[in-house]
């Protein structure tokens, strides 16, 4: 509750215009929405343009946020950048090509590290169509509730349900084998 | 603010399905989650993380300016407003009010004839004041209907002087 309350205060200071509390707001949320567009992208490059893009948003959406989840607002607008980035026919060739490359150095290299860990997970995502990555993605790194997300996505809840599951249920078999 | 921890995915599972059913799909979520748990992604650069305050700094100025400009051009907006309705105002209550006789000599300053040209006229006035008197009583000898327009004419001149100033 006072978690709720501190960010309702920062949210007032950020539509004042106080630079500080779009600070707080970015320690509070670029870790979470960083890993977000990271395990979209799978290219860092990108994610820290896209994650830029997502707070100088958020600075220009601010006065439109009228109160609810503040999460559910701030990745309605994540969602849409990295929707903007996948119509943006040059930024897509470019993410092939860097997914291509990263796939040739994974295969060439079989470690048992932490890091090793992180790339195996990269390339099984990648297995999975975009709509099922976005979803998982989108209930991992945002928290939001079913019934948030269905809102984000216009589809029924039902519909959200079914596709998680199918989702990540795919992502562990296809991890374990 | 989040509604995830209220949020009761059992029964939300139940509501479309059997309670073994749901069961299952809620180890299906809860394993694959754990899956995206032990491989975290990696974490934004710090320098990264500079940059996005520095530009949103930078964004957050002019706002901030163009909301203080904003604000200016409403007092200033409402202050012309007060001007012009108690300039407006007092003009309206100065007209009605009764002049005094400085007053009068102010307005009267202001027409466009002077002295000289009010005696012509009062001198004009006086003639044709005789001259009806005159007729009244049948001093002139004349025809009384010739005399009438030349009246007539003179009176129309004189108005007509009047008017031009």
């Amino acid at each position: 509750m006072a978690e709720n309350d501190d960010l309702a205060r920062i949210i007032v200071g950020c539509r004042k215009g106080d630079s500080q509390c779009f600070s707080q707001l970015v320690d509070m949320y670029a870790s979470r929405c960083y890993g977000y567009f990271y395990r979209l992208t799978g290219n860092n490059d990108i994610s820290d343009e896209l994650l830029s893009e997502l707070f100088v948003k958020l600075v220009e959406k601010i006065a439109t946020y009228k109160g609810g989840s503040f999460e559910s607002w701030l990745f309605r607008i994540a969602t849409n950048i990295f929707h903007d980035f996948l119509r943006s026919k040059q930024r897509r060739k470019k993410l092939l090509e860097t997914r291509k490359e990263q796939l040739e150095t994974e295969f060439t290299e079989i470690k048992k590290s932490d890091d090793e860990k992180i790339e195996k997970l990269e390339i099984q995502l990648k297995k999975l169509d975009t709509d099922t990555r976005e979803l998982i993605m989108l209930r991992f790194y945002s928290q939001l509730s079913f019934k948030e997300m269905a809102k984000i996505r216009y589809e029924p809840i039902g519909t959200t349900l079914a596709k998680l599951h199918r989702g990540l249920k795919k992502l562990r078999e296809i991890m374990d084998g | 603010m989040n509604e995830r921890n209220d949020e009761n995915l059992r029964e939300l599972l139940e509501q479309f399905m059997s309670p073994e059913q749901a069961q299952m799909h809620l180890d299906d979520i809860e394993k694959g989650e754990k899956i995206l748990r032990e491989h975290p992604a990696p974490e934004p650069d710090d320098m990264l993380l500079a940059n996005i305050k520095a530009e949103i700094a930078l964004h957050v100025i002019p706002h901030r300016t163009t909301a203080f400009r904003r604000i200016a051009f409403r007092v200033a907006a409402v202050a012309a407003a007060v001007i012009i309705v108690t300039a407006i105002w007092t003009n309206l209550f100065n007209e009605q009010t009764v002049p005094g006789p400085q007053q009068h000599e102010q307005y009267a300053s202001e027409f466009p004839w002077d002295y000289q040209d009010s005696t012509v006229f009062n001198t004009k006035l006086e003639l044709l004041e005789s001259d009806l008197r005159a007729l009244e009583y049948g001093e002139k000898d004349v025809d009384n209907e010739s005399a009438m327009t030349e009246l007539e004419l003179e009176v129309i001149e004189i108005a007509g002087d009047f008017w031009k100033g």
